[in-house]
């Protein structure tokens, strides 16, 4: 079949490749622009980390189960890693919902695929223009979090040292270096769940389940993080590439689990692009006056397929080597001890010289019947200190009930009878956070 | 070229051309594979068999190069309701990679929106949004027009003027492919039809060949002497009268054979009141086509008239 009419003479016009895609990209951009959410995403994500900041100024209180919450009111860096924290969880997932999820859904919701198919750039520039620009905005909208936040919190709380997850205290230029980094190594994860938002758009048709698809990912992620001991089948969850940063703030940095979950995010955003590309290239648009009947078939395919993945997980769960060990935390929380004491005693005035270490004997016992993984643990540091009498060393030991998740980063608390309170005076008669009365440590699981 | 849904054969085997500055008018019942097949040849479906050719270059149904130069719209033109109708065709415009902004501004003046142009979408009527969708397939400068019912949701002037913008482009060599249920209106600018039915092409040629072909047309006739009326007409070649059942006159007359009747009535001196075309020749050949009914040539003259209108 043909629809035929003589060469005319006049300029063919630039069609297809870079330029299409550019195109189409430019045009997605300027559709996100216009729309309401995407302003809105903006807004929160410039001026949530000032009001968090805040309202954190103006109240004792501290975020304390969050890595580095005990800090806030200490160094400004804390507040920007406390919102990253909070972003990997859900953040993160909304904003890639509300940017990919909605992109491909709304054109159905507007009926305008035949539009903007219709025109003179290919459906592959449509699909790639589509891709390009939620990724961006995607990326942009992360880095402005990541701006705002360490803005928020240098301005409102200032640019101070923060004792990092080892113990040690870190000074303000490499804080800043390593929060920015940190932000930087979410990118990859952020894309991902934009890829799969993207998946759920074009599957579905449908803006609320692609909105809703990546939190309800991130929610999985979280139930099943609090199961299971094996470390191998958390490291292929999306959720667990916003944890690669922990290990930068380590004494000995670890990379191990940021590869592999890079690796990972980057194996999602591959098979999520793959999948809703095949699905838009196979797609007959048909007529939209058409009411269908209700397809049931798509959704509870969904869910049974989302089921028997959350089923087979759960079992993996289990399986693989265990990444939380007595070993690694009693090594981990030893080390951390003996840094947090002296940087304590070199708070309240007393000179410690350079090397100085304290000899401590750490026995950590998991409160399960499973000797390993996530959970509750207790650790016992048995301290031995020298003394210039008959006994060469008198021994005492400090009680942390600690609280291990599968990424192998944990809080410890001990009873401030023992350690003292949440605060404490300096030297100078300052109250300052007393780095003994919570702890946050970060080991390698694998 | 072929598609079928199921067991459901949308289009099947149709093959059809354009040439330039032609008008052609896509007819048939609803269900007839019209919509189909401009989607198909948009690219928004994929035939099951076949292929599609425009202007020459072959089109795998994912768009881009071969819908260059090819302009026009499916259903109902649809639109991002949040933006105005300027930025909506802005972006169709980049879209293009061609038309600049004094491109989108002339697109807005040729249908008549370029006081609107800078309201929102959503704020617009049905009409507009037509008129919109017009512009949007002129902002290109189409050599081929694909338009699927464009004077839906327009008023008669705003009809009026499409029709009078087709012709326009169609004298400036545009193939205009037009698609409408509306046959009285396709009537005014078509040169050549193409009848779908069940997916199949089932009449094809020039508007001329079509009157020429057509089952009689129906008229109803007032005059001074009805009952004389009545006796000059039955004895006309090609014209059967009858009366209705309010008991007007109402004639069907094959092409060329009203003339005669009306000189016969003035020969013999009955003074014709009212002469109205109740169907036209296009109307009847539509319904000759696409019905399952009795042939027209066995019906009344009225039965004629009300056949052929309730099955339009």
């Amino acid at each position: 079949m043909s629809t035929a009419a003589p060469a005319a003479d006049r300029a063919s016009l630039p069609i297809g490749g870079e330029d299409s895609i550019w195109n189409a990209l430019r045009t997605e951009l300027q559709k996100l622009g216009a729309q309401l959410t995407s302003r809105l995403l903006a807004v929160v994500c410039i001026a949530g980390p000032f009001a968090f900041a805040a309202v954190l100024k103006v109240q004792s209180g501290t975020p304390s189960d969050a890595l580095f919450g005990v800090w806030v009111h200490s160094s400004g860096f804390a507040i920007s890693l406390v919102i990253l924290g909070f972003a990997g969880t859900w953040g993160f997932p909304l904003i890639a919902g509300l940017l990919g999820g909605d992109l491909f859904a709304s054109e159905d919701r507007h009926g305008t695929w035949k539009t903007i198919l219709t025109r003179s750039c290919a459906r592959t520039d449509v699909y790639a223009g589509k891709l390009l620009a939620a990724g961006a905005v995607a990326v942009a909208l992360t880095l402005l979090l990541a701006v705002s936040s360490v803005l928020a919190g240098v301005l409102l709380v200032g640019a101070h040292s923060l004792v990092d997850l080892s113990g040690v205290l870190t000074a303000p230029g490499r804080l800043l270096g390593l929060t920015l980094l940190s932000w930087l190594l979410c990118l990859l994860p952020v894309l991902a769940y934009t890829s799969i938002a993207i998946l759920f758009s074009v599957a579905t048709r449908n803006g609320i389940i692609g909105v809703l698809g990546p939190l309800l990912v991130a929610l999985l992620t979280q139930l099943l993080d609090l199961i299971g001991k094996g470390v191998g089948v958390h490291l292929l969850l999306i959720g667990s590439a916003f944890d690669g940063w922990h290990g930068l703030f380590t004494a000995h940095p670890f990379y191990g689990p940021l590869v592999i979950s890079s690796l990972v995010s980057v194996a999602w955003i591959a098979a999520s692009i793959t999948a809703s590309w095949r699905i838009l290239r196979r797609r007959d648009f048909l007529a939209t006056t058409v009411s269908r009947a209700p397809d049931w078939r798509t959704p509870v395919r969904i869910v049974a397929i989302a089921t028997a993945l959350v089923a087979v997980l759960a079992l993996l769960a289990n399986v693989g080597p265990a990444g939380d060990t007595a070993y690694r935390l009693s090594a981990a929380i030893g080390e951390e001890f003996n840094n947090v004491t002296l940087l304590q005693q070199e708070l309240i005035g007393r000179r410690v010289p350079a090397g100085a270490r304290l000899d401590i004997l750490p026995n950590c016992n998991r409160r399960a019947a499973k000797a390993v993984g996530p959970g509750d643990w207790n650790c016992t540091l048995y301290v031995y200190l020298p003394q210039a009498s008959s006994v060469p060393f008198e021994q005492t030991s400090v009680e942390y009930d600690v609280s291990v998740e599968y990424n192998g980063c944990y809080k410890a608390q001990s009873p401030p009878a023992f350690i003292g309170g949440p605060t404490m005076l300096d030297a100078h008669g300052h109250s300052v956070t007393n780095p003994l009365y919570i702890v946050y440590g970060c080991f390698n699981t694998l | 070229m072929a598609k079928r849904y199921g067991a459901t054969t949308a289009v099947d085997g149709v093959d059809l051309a354009v040439t330039p500055g032609q008008v052609r008018g896509l007819l048939g019942p609803n269900g007839a594979g019209k919509t189909t097949l401009l989607r198909m040849l948009f690219g928004l479906i994929h035939p099951d068999a076949g292929s599609v050719e425009l202007l020459g270059r072959p089109f795998d149904g994912l768009g881009g190069g071969a819908l260059e130069e090819v302009g026009g719209f499916v259903e109902e033109p649809a639109f991002y309701p949040y933006l105005s109708g300027r930025a909506n065709l802005s972006l169709l415009a980049r879209l293009d990679a061609g038309p600049s902004a004094a491109a989108v501004d002339g697109a807005l003046a040729r249908v008549g929106l370029e006081r609107r142009g800078e309201d929102r979408v959503a704020g617009y009527s049905t009409g507009m949004r037509q008129r919109l969708g017009l512009a949007a397939a002129l902002l290109r400068s189409p050599r081929l027009l694909l338009l699927d019912e464009p004077t839906s949701g327009l008023d008669p002037g705003g009809t009026r003027a499409v029709a009078t913008l087709v012709r326009e482009l169609a004298a400036e060599g545009v193939a205009v492919l037009l698609s409408s249920h509306q046959i009285g209106e396709l009537e005014r600018v078509c040169d050549a039809y193409t009848v779908l039915r069940d997916g199949r092409v089932v009449w094809d040629g020039s508007a001329a060949e079509l009157v020429a072909q057509a089952p009689a047309s129906a008229y109803a006739l007032a005059t001074s002497d009805d009952e004389q009326a009545l006796r000059i007409a039955a004895d006309q070649v090609g014209v059967r009268a009858g009366r209705s059942r309010s008991g007007e006159l109402a004639l069907a007359v094959h092409e060329g054979c009203l003339d005669a009747l009306v000189f016969a009535l003035g020969d013999a001196r009955v003074a014709i009141r009212r002469l109205d075309l109740l169907v036209k020749p296009l109307e009847t050949m539509f319904f000759a086509l696409t019905s399952d009914g009795a042939p027209l040539e066995e019906l009344e003259p009225v039965e004629l008239a009300e056949t052929v209108l309730a099955g339009l």
